[in-house]
């Protein structure tokens, strides 16, 4: 096994610190993601690796074989290990793969805007000729021109401050959002950690947030997963990701 | 009387995911109509049961289950009967990868234009403060775009091109996907073709140009297939509108090029 992942922020960091957490082994390359660097692997072409929904994350290769999509590498290093990074019951797996769901489609489009609009990327032309995604192509392109748009902002702060207030309101009561400790942790604080800097309005008076991405942190396979990196603040890393809903 | 109860619509689309699950897994179940053209999710009685307003939602017992595709996955794993997973961790991760992008990516971009044709104007015909009233009581702001775009006509020359892009390149993914593996995802019958079912039962109806029997043989193959399966049949049946009586499309064993006008 072999896991391609850039900077630890975003689908990188679910797929590194969910690899640390089952204790798998596999060979760490580091990418970077933000120089479009995924499409020139050898992979790169095939359908789950360039048409992948959450845009420019990690792939991990196993039998010549790319998979895409931070939630679903998690579950399947959860499946080939012990099983400890979802619950057994299928009401709360229910439960988790919902609040996944939901993070995939409304909070995570969100992030990567504002973090791509604060950290433009560096759109070369050699470079993004080779994504075999239209659509992601043109996702690069609007993001190296400069995502400054006030309504698309606007709408993305929104969707920031509801997916903190919901963890602010599941945690009532919890150590982790789904009671035992999970995917939907690893994927919530991915995308969240870096919007504490760029919207702390939307984490001001939310102290069980705070503890809980405290909490997060010292877990040692996430602790692993921030040695990796190699800017100062990983968390101001992005790429384009998921696109914002088309419509409705 | 079964403790599980399906809020849902037409087998087509999300509605057609958790119903042809079920009944695939042997769960008999009470079925709740909601008639999506005359805005029934947007009512008190429903939204007691999902605020959200969305279809389908699934009562068990005493718990509401939202969210088509996670209902199908609990469906699979809280009852006995066949399982719709395959077993490796690695098929598993294809199923869930394919039904994501059918969700996220392909199928808004197939309902976009179904919804330009076939909804937009089925409800248009209403009392138009009616239908104000209908749009003002949607819960979910990006649904009240949606709907209003629908009612109105909206969608842009732009957002209905792309979608027809969407729909071309997705065919031929899962004409390629389909050419190396029997069913979408591994090498058995899953929650990904139960998916991709309902979206692209229809598929050599609305896209004659781009699917039929000699441009998209392993498609026309696979809708075959589990068009053939008694389940898919049972299901189908429990459909009330002539949009959901195309698949009888599928009885056709061959569809040329030519044939379709």
């Amino acid at each position: 096994m072999t896991v391609y992942h850039g900077e630890p922020n975003g689908p990188s960091f679910t797929v590194l610190a969910a690899l640390f957490e089952t204790g798998l082994d596999a060979a760490l390359v580091h990418i970077d993601l933000a120089k479009a660097q995924r499409h020139s692997l050898a992979c790169a072409q095939q359908a789950e690796v360039a048409m992948s929904v959450e845009g420019e994350g990690p792939v991990v290769v196993v039998d010549g074989e790319g998979m895409t999509d931070s939630v679903f590498i998690a579950c399947y290093l959860d499946g080939v290990s012990e099983g400890k990074l979802r619950p057994k019951d299928p009401y709360a797996r229910w439960e988790m793969m919902t609040w996944c769901r939901q993070l995939i489609e409304r909070t995570a489009p969100a992030a990567a805007h504002l973090g791509l609009s604060a950290h433009p990327p560096i759109g070369d032309a050699g470079m993004l000729a080779k994504i075999g995604s239209v659509d992601l192509r043109a996702r690069w392109h609007d993001a190296a021109a400069g995502l400054n748009a006030e309504d698309r902002l606007a709408d993305s702060k929104m969707k920031i401050a509801q997916a903190v207030n919901k963890i602010e309101a599941q945690l009532d009561g919890r150590e982790w959002l789904m009671g035992e400790f999970s995917i939907a942790d690893l994927e919530s604080y991915a995308w969240l950690a870096g919007m504490v800097e760029l919207l702390p309005s939307a984490f001001a008076e939310r102290p069980r947030t705070a503890d809980w991405m405290h909490r997060v942190r010292l877990r040692p396979a996430v602790a692993k997963t921030l040695s990796l990196a190699r800017m100062a603040a990983p968390a101001a890393y992005w790429a384009p990701g998921p696109e914002i809903n088309r419509w409705g | 009387m079964s403790d599980v109860t399906l809020y849902h619509w037409e087998p087509n689309a999300n509605s057609g995911k958790p119903m042809l699950a079920l009944m695939e897994k042997g769960v008999p179940f009470n079925s709740h109509y909601l008639d999506l053209l005359n805005f029934d999710q947007h009512k008190p009685d429903y939204l007691a049961i999902n605020p959200q307003g969305t279809i389908p939602a699934m009562r068990h017992g005493n718990r509401v289950l939202t969210e088509s595709t996670a209902i199908m996955e609990y469906v699979d794993e809280a009852f006995t009967g066949p399982p719709l997973m395959p077993e490796h961790p690695r098929d598993q991760w294809r199923v869930r990868w394919w039904m994501k992008f059918m969700d996220q990516w392909l199928g808004p971009s197939f309902s976009m234009i179904g919804w330009n044709v076939f909804v937009g104007p089925a409800v248009r015909t209403k009392d138009p403060d009616e239908l104000k009233a209908a749009i003002e009581r949607i819960p979910l702001p990006e649904r009240r775009t949606a709907w209003r775009k629908a009612i109105y006509g909206l969608f842009s020359e732009d957002e209905l091109k792309e979608s027809q892009r969407r729909v071309a390149e997705g065919i031929r993914m899962l004409e390629a996907a389909l050419g190396k593996r029997e069913w979408l995802a591994s090498d058995r019958y899953s929650l990904a073709d139960i998916n991709g079912f309902n979206l692209g039962y229809a598929l050599p109806l609305s896209q004659p140009k781009l699917s039929n029997d000699e441009l998209t043989p392993n498609i026309l193959r696979w809708l075959r297939a589990i068009y053939a399966r008694p389940m898919t049949k049972a299901c189908w049946a429990m459909g009330r509108t002539p949009m959901v009586k195309r698949v009888a499309i599928l009885e056709q064993q061959y569809i040329g090029r030519e044939k379709v006008t």
